[in-house]
């Protein structure tokens, strides 16, 4: 596994090296700590996270993610330097997993840099610890979910633009019908079997739950198959261009 | 050393290889020779695992290039066609990232990256942004990181392509030296290319070995030779002359001005046609028509070449 934490490296550099992850992280940091500037710091509010967490991360994810991810593997074959990378001595579930923790790492940076928000509030309020670690832990897993469906998209393609809008359509559509105000709408038309079984395909409830400070394993056990599931489509696809060329 | 046996690759419908097979013992220098698509690039990049053969067997070391793709991997260098390279990394971390993930130690990592830097002549561009160097530089760069880990065996896809002229000389001077420690299997357009740096060629065409020899058996094998001849006189009655005289023979006017044709007469390597000349010179004296030139036309690789992939012409220098 250690040839990953090479390729990890690599990407990091390359995000690094370039004014691509300060751009990025200072835009997410604003418009994260914007959007909840309004709600949440006000006289006689909770103090509480849950409009920085439920209200608007998946969506600023959504974008910020399918922009970090779109390059991964179309610019490989663009470049192609992929079929390089596929000829060193490197597992293709190493090549996937090098990316992925790259992309991984760098919200990870970026979420930490959002602690400041936390710690303020429990300066000037009395904030409950509990839910708000919950929360980056349910921010880091939607973060590993939304990057694995980024990658994949940006490997069936060599044009970067088309990863992008593949990718932002699919996550957009994936919360969408998680949305309780969606699932309400469908549920006045639709059995509630199938409404379930809808919702259910989005991250958004567990992200919810899991947000809101309640660890519970199936919430756990659907990121780690939707992660999975495309992790190991993305596998498939490099796969492919083995046999195909 | 690289054993293939009956390759096969199909793309869709297309047939890129149909049936290849050689051998490269250690040390050897191949060169691969073939017009556009006809099957070399393929051929390497089965050779380096990054397309699995459709059918037929390649291994390297004893090692199937399928079954224990890794181990493969690790004794080859390989530069593709037209050099991929991470534009926006430093000539310096590209080296170190290859070196790394090709699994050199982390101790000799700086001492593996300073040996091919010497060895190509990079020192002046180390801490430079790949996307800022000179073509010859990049394939210099591309060829440094093919060998950075020391292999076995170097699979070079047209290395001089795109490089003007004093480029070209450099890098297959680079490759010579190269070949005195590896074995090497390159492919080109250029014939020259070929001369200069390959003890073997392979010719390829269509997905098919044509030829598989070295150099000298090759230019002794070729079935076309001519004989060449500048003659004054008049055209018509030197061209009926000469079929007469040499009657199933195929003779090309190849330039004429005023009195005086270049002719080129198509002979084989027998010994009957030793006599061409004699005969030829026998026939201008009697006429009459002064010779200004004649002599055997000397036989290049070109000429091999073109004799066996006739069909395609494209892409031949």
């Amino acid at each position: 596994m250690s040839q990953a934490l090479v390729i990890m490296r690599r990407e990091l550099r390359s995000y690094f090296g370039s004014p691509i992850a300060y751009v990025f992280g200072a835009l997410f940091l604003a418009v994260q700590l914007w959007l909840v500037t309004f709600t949440t710091f006000k006289h006689g509010a909770i103090a509480n996270m849950q409009a920085f967490f439920q209200a608007f991360l998946p969506w600023t994810f959504m974008v910020f993610v399918s922009a970090l991810t779109m390059r991964l593997w179309a610019e490989e074959r663009k470049l192609g330097t992929l079929e390089l990378l596929m000829t060193f001595p490197v597992r293709a579930r190493e090549l996937i997993a090098g990316k992925f923790l790259a992309v991984l790492a760098y919200l990870a940076v970026v979420m930490l840099l959002t602690l400041g928000f936390p710690i303020t509030l429990a300066i000037y309020g009395k904030l409950d610890w509990g839910p708000v670690l919950c929360a980056y832990l349910a921010s880091m897993l939607l973060a590993g979910a939304f990057t694995a469906v980024g990658m994949f998209f940006s490997s069936i393609t060599r044009d970067q633009i088309i990863a992008l809008l593949a990718t932002l359509v699919t996550l957009m559509l994936l919360l969408i019908i998680g949305h309780p105000m969606i699932t309400e709408l469908m549920a006045a038309a639709l059995p509630r079997w199938l409404v379930e079984g809808i919702a259910g395909l989005s991250p958004s409830p567990y992200f919810s739950s899991i947000a809101r400070g309640v660890l519970d394993t199936g919430d756990l056990v659907y990121y780690v198959c939707f992660t999975g599931f495309f992790l190991y489509l993305n596998a498939l696809v490099l796969h492919g261009r083995r046999l195909k060329g | 050393m690289i054993t293939v046996e009956n390759l096969h690759k199909t793309y869709g419908l297309t047939r890129a290889l149909h049936g290849i097979s050689f051998k490269v013992q250690k040390g050897d220098v191949v060169g691969f020779l073939g017009p556009n698509g006809a099957g070399k690039s393929t051929t390497m990049k089965i050779l380096t695992g990054y397309l699995l053969p459709t059918a037929g067997k390649a291994s390297i070391d004893g090692l199937d290039v399928v079954e224990h793709s890794l181990e493969v991997r690790r004794r080859i260098g390989y530069l593709p066609e037209s050099t991929p390279l991470y534009t926006e990394m430093l000539v310096r971390d590209y080296l170190a990232f290859v070196a790394e993930i090709r699994g050199v130690p982390g101790r000799r990592l700086t001492a593996a990256v300073e040996r091919v830097v010497s060895l190509c002549g990079l020192q002046r561009v180390i801490g430079k942004n790949i996307v800022e160097l000179s073509k010859g530089f990049k394939q210099r760069v591309g060829l440094a990181q093919a060998m950075v880990h020391e292999p076995d065996v170097l699979i070079l896809d047209e290395p001089t392509s795109g490089l003007d002229p004093n480029q070209i000389v450099e890098v297959r001077k680079l490759i010579q030296q190269l070949a005195e420690q590896h074995t090497v299997v390159l492919s080109t357009h250029y014939l020259q290319e070929v001369d200069a740096v390959a003890t073997r060629v392979v010719i390829v065409n269509r997905g098919e070995i044509v030829a598989d020899d070295t150099k000298d058996q090759l230019l002794s094998k070729a079935s076309t030779h001519a004989i060449r001849a500048r003659v004054k006189g008049p055209k018509a009655n030197i061209l009926s002359q000469l079929g007469e005289l040499m009657p199933g023979r195929r003779v090309d006017v190849m330039w004429s001005e005023g009195e005086y044709h270049d002719l080129r007469v198509h002979v084989t390597t027998d010994l009957r046609d030793k006599t061409v000349p004699e005969a030829l010179a026998d026939l201008m004296v009697k006429n009459g028509w002064a010779i200004a030139e004649l002599g055997r036309e000397q036989v290049t690789l070109e000429d091999v070449f073109r004799s066996l992939t006739a069909t395609t012409e494209g892409g031949v220098a």
